[in-house]
Order: structure tokens, then sequence, then C-alpha cells
């Protein structure tokens, strides 16, 4: 998935508003997979959503200072989230082997059973939504 | 997993493009900084800490791309995701083996043998990720980048 393009960058301006110009259009990508990858089988935009959260947590890792002090918050969310859907899509890569082996296929199921109602308690958990809040009030 | 390096110095206040040839400087040097023990096999931490570096790379070029001349940029890029890709290949197989090899000793007896067969083919795909690995972090491959991204970093220091 190719990154959403950023307008009004300025190379001679400074970090600042550069940097809050690509959270907010980094941010809004993420929040708009959600509604889709909330859905049960929805791999596929749990998979953009994965992508979306590993690119604005590297981009809050350098210049989180900047949106003090929301910033950090918002990346430890950010980073915990890109953990639950990369071991979700983990689980569902080693179930697109089809290995036949019954043992195997039940474990890596309920493991993803478990991991996609991990994923949707935690997007809607009081801390998380609060966190992109308020990175989204910062930087817009 | 490797924690990203502080880029030292960073000012919310200094140019973007100032910004962008210290963060890239500072993620390019993550990257090369694995490179040495990448293809054990023994020890799967490395080739995790240089694919995270090179995808931690990846991203602060896409952040500061409007910053670089884009010829250049594509020069660096286009090597770059490469070996991102040759190290994502290997990295799903040391996964998947970790997984199972944990996995058979609590696996029912019946299935044990079916589970010892995935891996061992497992073990083979790894070692063909390794192969098509290899080339892109040869020294000269590294040395190549390393040059690519010196241009790169110049281009905006100029």
């Amino acid at each position: 998935m190719k990154a959403q393009k950023v307008k009004g960058l300025k190379p001679d301006r400074s970090l600042g508003p550069n940097a809050a110009r690509i959270v907010a259009t980094r941010l809004e990508e993420l929040r708009g997979f959600a509604d889709d990858a909330l859905e049960p089988g929805a791999t596929e935009a749990q998979h953009e959503m994965r992508i979306a959260a590993k690119r604005l947590r590297y981009l809050l890792e350098v210049t989180e200072s900047c949106f003090e002090p929301v910033g950090k918050p918002a990346r430890l969310r950010v980073k915990e989230l890109q953990g639950i859907l990369s071991d979700l899509r983990d689980a569902e890569t080693m179930l697109d082997r089809e290995t036949g082996i019954a043992s195997l296929e039940s474990l890596l199921r309920t493991r993803r059973e478990l991991l996609f109602a991990r994923f949707q308690e935690f997007w809607e958990e009081e801390k998380t939504v609060e966190a992109l809040d308020r990175l989204e009030a910062t930087v817009s | 997993m490797a924690r990203p390096r502080d880029v030292s110095g960073l000012d919310c206040e200094e140019p973007f493009e100032l910004a962008a040839a210290r963060v890239v400087d500072v993620r390019a040097a993550e990257v090369f900084a694995y490179a040495e023990r990448v293809l054990s096999t023994e020890d799967i931490e490395p080739l995790h800490d240089m694919r995270v570096a090179s995808r931690r790379l990846r991203a602060a070029l896409e952040v500061f791309r409007v910053c670089f001349p884009k010829k250049r940029y594509k020069a660096a890029i286009k090597p770059l995701k490469e070996l991102a890709d040759a190290l994502g290949e290997r990295r799903d197989r040391d996964v998947a083996i970790v997984f199972l090899e944990d996995f058979i000793a609590e696996a029912p007896s019946g299935d044990r043998g079916r589970l010892q067969i995935l891996v061992a083919r497992l073990r083979e795909e790894q070692r063909e990720a390794n192969e098509a690995l290899s080339p892109l972090v040869s020294e000269e491959s590294l040395a190549d980048l390393r040059g690519r991204f010196d241009d790169l970093l110049g281009a905006v220091r100029a």
C-alpha cells in the first residue's frame, strides 16, 4: 500500500509545521481503515491498517518532540496496535498455508479470534481514543 | 528488537531539509550496523534488527521525500526496498519456524511427524531466502548502498 501524498510540505520551512501536516495525514489514513478492519475476516483492511500504524509510529519516533506532551502517548498506543495487528497477520499467513494439521489449524484459528477481539477492544479503549484525539487536536 | 537511535540535536524549529539529512543519516547507519551477522539462522535477531532498521529508514525517506532530488531519491530507495523485501522473506520463515518448534512440544503425538515435515520445508525456504539475501548484504552491495545515501545526503547538505 502506497502512503497517501501529503500536500503543502515546504523543505525550507521548519520541521514542526511540516511534521504536523504529515502526522495529520497519517493519522487520518490510520483511522480511515478502522471501520473496514473492525469487521471479522477483513484481512486486507487489517493488513493496510497495520501498515498505516507502522508509518505513523515511525514518524512519531522522529517527530514526537514537536508535539509534546501528546506525541509519546500516541506513539506508544500506535506501537501496541501495530503489534496486535502484526500477530494477527502472522496467524493469517500461517493459516493460508493450509497444512491440514488439525491441532495447528485449531490453535491458529483460536489465536486469530483472540487477537481480533483484542484489536477491537484496544481500538475502542478510552486510552487509545484519547491519545489519538489529543494528537489530532495538536496537529490540526 | 533494537530501539531506534536518538537523532541528536533534532530541533522542531530547524529547516525541514536539515532535519531530513540528520534523520536519514542516523536511520541509514542503523541499517548498516546489523549487517555483519544477518545471514545467521542460529541467531535470528540481527536479521530482525536489520529489517526493522530498513523499515524505519524507508519510513524516514517517505517523510522527507520532498527534501531530496528525485533522481538521487529513486537511486537510494530502490535498492533499499529490494533489501527490505529480501529481509522480510527470511524473517517470515524465521517467525514461522520459532512458532512451530514451540508448538511441536505440546502438539498431539499424532501430529508431530507432519509438523516436523512442515518445519523442514520452512527450513528449506529459509535457506532459499538467505541465498536471495546474500548478494544484497555483501560488502560490495552495502558499500554501493551507503554511497547512494551519501549522494542523497550530500544533495541536501550542499
